[in-house]
């Protein structure tokens, strides 16, 4: 096989993507979607972590209806809340004017009666910050119900092991979203591109019969093939690094972005291989576009239960974790690797020596 | 396709039965050991050892007051202590998650639920009277008090019943229902879409949470990804009809291009239709959810259905078809984030979806209001594709953007120029809307004054874009005809047909969004007629005399000035407005 006569297909397939505006198209769906990553992160940190929120005055009004009891010394000795006693029917019309955040009321049950306290909770419907108030409202309310479990604790059999956790923990689900969901989901869709491409690239030869053209130069069946594949494989890293950059843009630091990328570039290579062969047996676009993505969901399904898979290993890299063996994966993802690329070459062959004879 | 790949297809969906028993059996490992936590408590490493996003490391006193570098967390002595990063912050409150879970379990066994569950709360939503353009226009609302004074209401007051001190729970599933706590990812995905458990009203505390945003992802897995992916089907038909000049023999058929289009487009239709059933049967959801869902169906159809004419080659086509996708998926997914928070919201067909599984269900308006784009984009996209399915458009290698041209070009009737302009312009109106809307949902958390500049900037800059398309397609088609006069005749249907689109638009959506700081600029919905009018007609006639001065080169620079125009004119209005 003649390594120029590869990069020569690979080049021509650039031109083709460069030719049709493809690419630009490409790059305006990543400018897109990491607007809508910023957008994410502004949206989702005000409504989960209050304190991001310009709160001019920085105290909601909360009416407190019904019955005095230790809840409403807990809501007043938190300076998030100014509460106000006042009857439920001009509480309520108060809070439909949006003069009170929420209206709470207390029934006289006792703290150490047989049936539950049931509390009513009256808030906006539709409205950010009544979602805010909700969120610190349910700590005063866990407070309350501590005091309430502690008053009936002995009526319980069992006590759980106590741990105290300090305040603060709030943004869990979006270094969760950010590193365990939307980084592995930005790096992979490069591969699945990528993969759909080199179908493009092999059924376009079949169905436009430009391939006994390519054929009548010097180039072999098999240099053709992985000059497509070398084409479409290059565009991953490309596109994952630049999506590693424009997470970094947007302020969300990625670590370990060589490490990632090997990774990336590792894994997309198998499924850039599987749809390779697909394209070869069926030569049909819709027929192996079908057949791919049906495999791919298996595919990536399986892979994703396997434990320590390297979609795994790309998130703990990317969020900085400790990981230990994850060149050992890389390795047996190489080897299989390998061993496609060989059964592909081989495929290739048998093709080409079948439109020989 | 063909028939050859059936048993492929059928190896390959036990395949995926398989690996997606596999993945439910073992769940997905894909943030296994996120976090390091540190212990030297046995029976805390053993709840832990529970959650897989921690590597546990049971370690002794004496290593564990030494050594704390390379753990995110550590517990001991009853404390719980992270480090200052994201990942140790984030560590901490999966930890906090962790331990509520495991406080559940031993609360849920206790005998007395009632001693372990003291406190239940009842959310009571109400309606403000005051409505949603205060909070779309970006004001804050009045949530802190003004002094010190008890506040009063100012309007009547109602009498609101005192709610009874002891009223009945189901207590069959109560046990069931506080064991999941829906904090786990996948059961609360599963709860929400199956109708599980219901205690009724009635929550504990930790059970009151907001909305939580990431749950309308689901619905966009469950439901677009199947569309999406059977819409591609009709693509390719339609690609490949175009292929070798295959689609000859039927075009040659006394079928018209409508009868040809939909005919091919039928079956896509009823699939689509029956794979969402099928959705809603497996998840037990009602069969109502299948009305906001066929306008998209429609509008897949649709997109797919003028890709398919213009892409020139399958590269193209792949491309397209995952802009489109990601556009739409986007425009779908991003509103439904804040059903139950926000009017924008209300936008996507999807938020109805969203709304009609948590059993809140959707009004007539509510539909028509996020539908409405919907539809009238199917119809306009429909017919232009109908107007240019013939041999000279689709057997041609035009590059992408004259062929665009050149279908606009097609749709006109030829011997009426000027009134197919005003048409054009109006039936364009549903697609301009759309990408506003999209942008009102894109910026409409970034503070005031950006969000309003840039809006500003994006919708005169749509506007102008989608008002030059028409004037273009005229002047290239026929250079010789186009005058200085009828160039000011052209600018002046265009003018006109977008008014028109856009007063019969707000008309069918009388819409809370229009009547917001937004809506002004987005629809310039100012009661004055002329003034709109006027700006509409000159932007094209600058977009217009510009390209007829310079040619193409000069479009762009009269594109630029036209917005200029247009966005000054819209700072200048909400001056005033404000």
């Amino acid at each position: 096989m003649n390594a120029r006569h590869v990069w020569t297909v690979a080049k021509k397939e650039f031109r083709g993507i460069g030719h049709e505006r493809t690419i630009v198209l490409a790059i305006l769906l990543q400018v897109f979607i990491a607007m809508f990553s910023s957008f994410l992160v502004i949206g989702l940190t005000s409504l989960y972590d209050p304190a991001s929120m310009d709160r001019a005055g920085g105290v909601y009004a909360v009416g407190y209806a019904g019955a005095n009891s230790p809840l409403r010394g807990i809501l007043e000795a938190d300076d998030t809340f100014a509460v106000y006693q006042m009857d439920l029917s001009p509480a309520i019309a108060a809070l439909k004017e949006r003069q009170l955040a929420a209206v709470v009321y207390v029934p006289p049950t006792q703290p150490g009666a047989v049936e539950p306290v049931q509390v009513t909770l009256y808030t906006l419907k539709n409205d950010i910050q009544a979602a805010v108030v909700g969120v610190e409202l349910k700590e005063d309310f866990e407070e309350y119900e501590a005091l309430l479990r502690h008053v009936r604790a002995d009526r319980l059999a069992a006590a759980p092991i106590e741990v105290a956790v300090p305040e603060g923990a709030g943004g869990q689900s979006f270094f969760l979203f950010i590193y365990g969901l939307l980084i592995p989901l930005l790096l992979f869709m490069p591969a699945i591109i990528s993969a759909s491409l080199i179908i493009d690239f092999i059924t376009e030869e079949y169905s436009a019969r430009t391939l006994e053209t390519l054929l009548s130069t010097p180039l072999t069946f098999t240099e053709i093939l992985w000059g497509k594949v070398v084409a479409a494989w290059v565009l991953v890293p490309l596109q994952g690094g630049a999506w590693l950059l424009l997470l970094a843009l947007n302020g969300i630091a990625v670590h370990n972005i060589v490490e990632v990328l090997i990774h990336v570039s590792a894994a997309s290579l198998v499924l850039i291989l599987l749809a390779a062969l697909t394209a070869l047996h069926f030569r049909d676009r819709t027929n192996a576009q079908f057949i791919f993505s049906t495999g791919l969901v298996a595919v990536l399904l399986a892979a994703l239960a396997v434990p320590a898979n390297p979609a795994n290993f790309i998130v703990l890299l990317a969020a900085g974790a400790a990981v230990s063996w994850h060149w050992v994966v890389l390795a047996i993802v190489l080897c299989g690797t390998l061993l496609l690329a060989a059964v592909t070459d081989r495929y290739a062959r048998t093709i080409a020596r079948r439109a020989m004879t | 396709m063909s028939r050859e790949i059936l048993p492929m297809t059928a190896v390959l969906l036990l395949a995926l039965f398989l690996a997606s028993g596999l993945a439910a059996q073992s769940g997905v490992h894909l943030q296994d050991g996120l976090y390091a936590a540190a212990t030297d408590d046995p029976d805390i490493a053993a709840v832990l050892a529970h959650d897989p996003l921690f590597t546990v490391h049971l370690v002794d006193s004496a290593t564990l007051s030494q050594d704390l570098a390379g753990y995110d967390l550590v517990v001991s002595g009853g404390q719980a202590y992270a480090t200052e990063t994201d990942r140790g912050q984030a560590a901490l409150s999966a930890f906090a998650t962790a331990w509520r879970h495991y406080r559940n379990t031993v609360y849920t066994a206790e005998d007395d639920l009632f001693a372990a569950y003291p406190l239940w709360i009842d959310t009571v939503e109400l309606t403000s009277e005051l409505d949603f353009t205060a909070t779309e226009s970006g004001q804050t609302v009045s949530l802190h008090p003004q002094g010190e004074d008890v506040p009063s209401p100012s309007g009547p007051v109602e009498a609101v019943p005192t709610p009874a001190p002891v009223q009945s729970m189901p207590t069959g599933d109560m046990r069931e229902k506080l064991a999941s706590d829906g904090d786990d990812q996948v059961s609360r995905y599963v709860d929400m879409v199956s109708s599980g458990p219901d205690l009724g009203e009635f929550k504990t505390p930790s059970q009151l949470a907001p909305p939580l945003p990431f749950d309308s992802l689901i619905y966009v897995f469950v439901f677009i990804f199947p569309l999406y992916f059977t819409s591609q089907f009709y693509m390719m038909s339609i690609a490949n009809e175009r292929v070798d000049r295959r689609g000859e023999a039927l075009l040659s058929t006394p079928a018209g291009p409508l009868a040809i289009i939909l005919g091919k487009a039928v079956p896509y239709f009823f699939l689509m239709l029956a794979v969402s059933a099928a959705i809603i049967l497996l998840t037990g959801g009602s069969f109502l959810v299948l009305l906001p869902l066929i306008p998209v169906i429609v509008f897949f159809l649709a997109a797919a259905l003028l890709i398919g004419m213009t892409a020139r080659s399958f590269r193209e086509l792949s491309f397209l078809s995952i802009f489109f996708s990601t556009v739409i998926t986007s425009y779908l997914f991003f509103p439904s984030i804040f059903a139950n928070v926000h009017a924008i919201s209300r936008i996507s067909p999807l938020t109805l979806v969203v709304l009609q599984f948590e059993g809140t269900g959707f009004a007539a308006a509510d539909y028509l209001y996020a539908t409405a784009l919907f539809w009238l984009s199917s119809l306009a996209v429909l017919w232009l594709c109908v107007r240019n399915f013939n041999e000279e458009r689709l057997f041609s290698q035009e590059s992408l953007t004259s062929r665009i041209i050149s279908f606009v070009r097609g749709a006109m009737a030829r011997g009426h120029p000027i009134a197919s302009l005003v048409a054009l312009n109006a039936c364009i109106i549903p697609l301009v809307f759309m990408v506003q809307l999209m942008y009102l949902v894109l910026l409409f958390n970034i503070p005031m004054p950006f969000s309003l500049i840039l809006l500003i900037l994006l919708a005169a800059a749509t506007e102008e874009v989608a008002k030059s398309i028409g004037i273009i397609a005229v002047l290239r088609g026929r250079p010789g005809t186009f005058t200085w006069k009828n160039l000011v005749l052209a600018a002046v249907a265009t003018g006109a047909g977008f008014l028109i689109g856009e007063k019969l638009l707000l008309f069918v959506m009388v819409a809370q969004v229009t009547g917001s700081v937004f809506g002004t600029i987005l629809f310039s919905g100012v009661g004055l007629l002329w003034m709109p009018f006027l700006l509409h007609a000159g932007g094209a006639f600058i977009v217009g005399a510009a390209v007829k001065a310079g040619g193409r080169r000069m479009y762009l620079p009269g594109l630029v000035i036209a917005a200029g125009v247009h966005a000054l004119y819209n700072l200048i209005l909400i001056g005033g407005a404000l």
